[in-house]
């Protein structure tokens, strides 16, 4: 392969795994709208839902493995909805008006209980997550290698992405969710029902953030610990983008992916071992020029 | 009484918690080891170790039973847990002081963190333990090594590929069981050679000593050979989500061969994927602990056609191959790891280190059948001195008499042929 054409592999490759660190971004801003809080246990969360569909997908996987998979996946997002508003009721409900460090402190500790809980269930070995179709398959265009799965997580972020743009922006519930997140005293006045309203914002993030699981999952089977590398990455990118743009992160998180790959590449004196400190570069700088996020809106505070 | 499966998930969970697992940490260190003498050893001339009484000696294993490794971790207790599990069922083992005692295996979790294992060996010390043994991890056992030289204790086969563990002569009680990582790379060097052929070699490493000790053998093997060339070498950190960016660079390359000595079984199973999908085919080297058929090839849809041959460096049978099941040990292994290992996640062959906790307890009871003295000193004598020991399924015999080379040496090269490995001695 020449050189153009292993640049333009390496652009495909960054798509697929930026995909992934999307996923998980995604996630992380819709709780962030939902609540004004970055959720530390978001991965932990989204495998939590993993393995319950995978539990439950593989009871019906012996009679039929699409029907499997389709079962697991509902099961898995159905109940990701349900933890997720059970831990907001329950656990971060009880540090409501309380210290933002507190609650973001309250995350990392779930994040490690949920992480170990899955291993007592279901242990620490990797496990194959059933698939609608075997994950190596992949095809050619132009000389260029695509899997499946890559184009399907892809898509699939691409079409929440969209989705989640339409809730905050066009619906009255993702206005009712900003609007709690911004100021939940008003929101109160104003007849919003703000418990009801931070359930709502937890809940779906974490069936998001179960896609987002499965996909991985998919791939790269199912283990507590899928998330904990990813996390760091999709942090980045929700703070590049922007914590309040669904489309920044996903534009970020893919950008990070290309960018870490392109310069890991071909720039030799970064290397594969320093690639990783590159969206962090990235991270620093735009919080100097833009802390608000590429796309992000400016807080502004009227006097 | 084996500390089961079920409780080490339970501890898991505790330590998950932290509050919990701060207590157990207290409540050890509250309680002083005991001086000297742990088992009244009646008219015997030397005074007996901790850890060993006229019918019991307790072995300890600290390795990692949660986090990411814990599934080879929880292996290299599981097959130690099952043989001891079936000579103890049969009444226990003659020792050389002509003693009958049973095996009591304790088993503490170090999470692959070298912090927690030198907390496991004050653990053990003051748990009494006689020795401890069959530990998974290179920075985790280096972690409490002097400390276990300086309290005369014994800290043997320990599942590591690090040669330090293996001098006889430097003072410290302690003894390798695996083959280095050097041997292992070495031999697929080897039989590069001897194919004749010219070949252009990517090599994909693991940036530490693991990563770094498979190519260095690697490239000891193929120096002199003019037909064989490395032309590109990358590294990568085992925090990696991804190494797909390497792999699509090494394929640029026009290697025909891809040496890959990679150690984290979802970035080994997406690499395979991803060779395959850019249509290469190379010759494939896989380190030993990831080229497992159940756990790694075939979850990445190789078949024996996907690559020009697949090949590892192995020094016992695998588990997962048809031929073990069939076999006489492998019934007898499987049998022992149903009865006594506890806990849904193991089978005994989704990670060979089960099968090398196995050959580890047979090495051990070797030793224990030859210490003619209930003393710690005895038994590392004893077990630095057995040579030609047959074991149920290492490639050749053990010999821990050689200095400076752990107790099991006999490497073979294998090639996949689609269901498990079979021997080779020649690549191509």
């Amino acid at each position: 392969m020449n050189s153009f054409g292993t640049f333009v592999q390496l652009v495909v490759d960054g798509l697929a795994q930026g995909s992934i660190y999307a996923a998980l971004a995604l996630a992380i801003v819709l709780v962030h709208q939902a609540t004004g809080l970055i959720n530390f246990a978001q991965g932990g969360m989204a495998v939590l839902g993993s393995y319950i569909g995978m539990t439950v997908g593989n009871l019906v996987v012996p009679v039929n493995l699409i029907l499997g998979v389709l079962v697991g996946v509902i099961v898995a997002v159905a109940a990701s909805f349900a933890i997720g508003a059970f831990i907001e009721r329950f656990v971060m409900r009880r540090f409501q008006g309380g210290e933002e460090d507190t609650k973001v402190v309250a995350t990392i500790g779930l994040l490690t209980l949920i992480t170990g809980a899955i291993g007592m269930i279901w242990g620490f070995n990797f496990i194959p997550y059933p698939f609608f179709f075997n994950t190596s398959t992949s095809f050619t265009v132009a000389g260029i290698a695509i899997s499946l799965w890559s184009l399907t997580t892809f898509l699939t972020i691409v079409a929440l992405m969209a989705v989640l743009q339409l809730l905050f922006t066009k619906t009255k519930m993702g206005l009712g969710l900003r609007a709690v997140a911004d100021n939940p005293g008003s929101s109160a006045l104003s007849g919003i029902r703000v418990g009801r309203m931070l359930m709502v914002g937890w809940g779906l993030a974490a069936a998001l953030g179960t896609i987002a699981g499965i996909l991985l999952a998919a791939k790269a089977q199912l283990n507590p610990g899928n998330f904990d590398a990813i996390l760091v990455y999709a942090l980045a990118a929700v703070i590049i983008g922007g914590l309040s743009s669904p489309i920044g992160a996903v534009v970020a998180a893919l950008g990070i992916a290309v960018l870490e790959n392109l310069a890991g590449t071909f720039l030799p004196w970064i290397g594969h071992d320093l690639k990783i400190a590159v969206p962090f570069v990235l991270l620093f700088v735009i919080l100097l020029l833009r802390p608000q996020g590429l796309f992000g809106r400016k807080s502004v505070v009227r006097v | 009484m084996i500390t089961t499966a079920t409780g080490r998930r339970m501890l898991a969970f505790a330590a998950s918690a932290g509050v919990v697992a701060l207590a157990i940490t207290g409540c050890g260190r509250a309680e002083p080891p005991a001086g000297g003498n742990g088992g009244g050893n009646g008219g015997g001339a030397a005074e007996a170790s901790p850890g060993i009484t006229d019918d019991t000696l307790t072995l300890g294993i600290t390795t990692p039973l949660t986090g990411a490794t814990a599934g080879p971790g929880n292996c290299t207790a599981d097959g130690a847990i099952a043989y001891f599990g079936v000579r103890n069922a049969e009444g226990g083992i003659e020792f050389g002081d002509g003693k009958t005692r049973t095996i009591e295996i304790k088993t503490y979790d170090d999470e692959y963190n070298p912090e927690k294992s030198v907390t496991n060996f004050q653990q053990m010390v003051s748990d009494e333990v006689f020795a401890g043994a069959l530990g998974l991890g290179t920075p985790t056992n280096r972690a409490w090594r002097d400390a276990a030289a300086e309290e005369g204790f014994p800290q043997v086969l320990v599942m590591t590929g690090d040669p330090v563990f293996s001098s006889r002569e430097d003072g410290y009680l302690d003894l390798g069981l695996v083959p280095s990582y050097q041997q292992e790379g070495g031999a697929f060097g080897e039989a590069l050679v001897a194919d004749g052929q010219p070949h252009k070699v990517a090599v994909l490493f693991q940036n530490d000593d693991y990563g770094k000790g498979y190519t260095q053998g690697f490239k000891d093997a193929i120096e002199g050979s003019d037909d064989i060339e490395i032309v590109k070498e990358l590294s990568y950190e085992p925090t990696a989500s991804s190494l797909e960016g390497q792999i699509t660079e090494l394929q640029a390359t026009g290697a025909d061969v891809l040496f890959h000595a990679v150690s984290v079984t979802p970035l080994a199973i997406a690499d395979l994927q991803k060779v395959a999908a850019l249509g290469w085919k190379p010759i494939l080297f896989l380190p030993s602990n990831t080229a497992s058929p159940g756990g790694i090839l075939t979850p990445a849809g190789v078949t024996a056609d996907t690559f020009t041959g697949v090949y590892a460096a192995g020094f016992a049978q695998a588990a997962a191959a048809p031929p073990f099941a069939e076999s006489e040990a492998g019934k007898a292994y499987f049998a022992a790891i149903e009865q006594y290992v506890t806990g849904h996640e193991q089978d005994g062959k989704a990670f060979p280190h089960c099968v090398w906790s196995w050959t580890g307890a047979q090495i051990l009871e070797e030793a224990f059948k030859n210490m003619e003295e209930p003393t710690r000193e005895s038994f590392y004598e004893a077990l630095t001195s057995i040579s030609g020991l047959e074991t149920d399924f290492t490639f050749g015999p053990i010999d821990t008499t050689v200095e400076g080379s752990p107790a099991v040496q006999v490497v073979e090269l294998q090639k996949f042929n689609g269901n498990g490995y079979a021997n080779v001695q020649v690549v191509g």
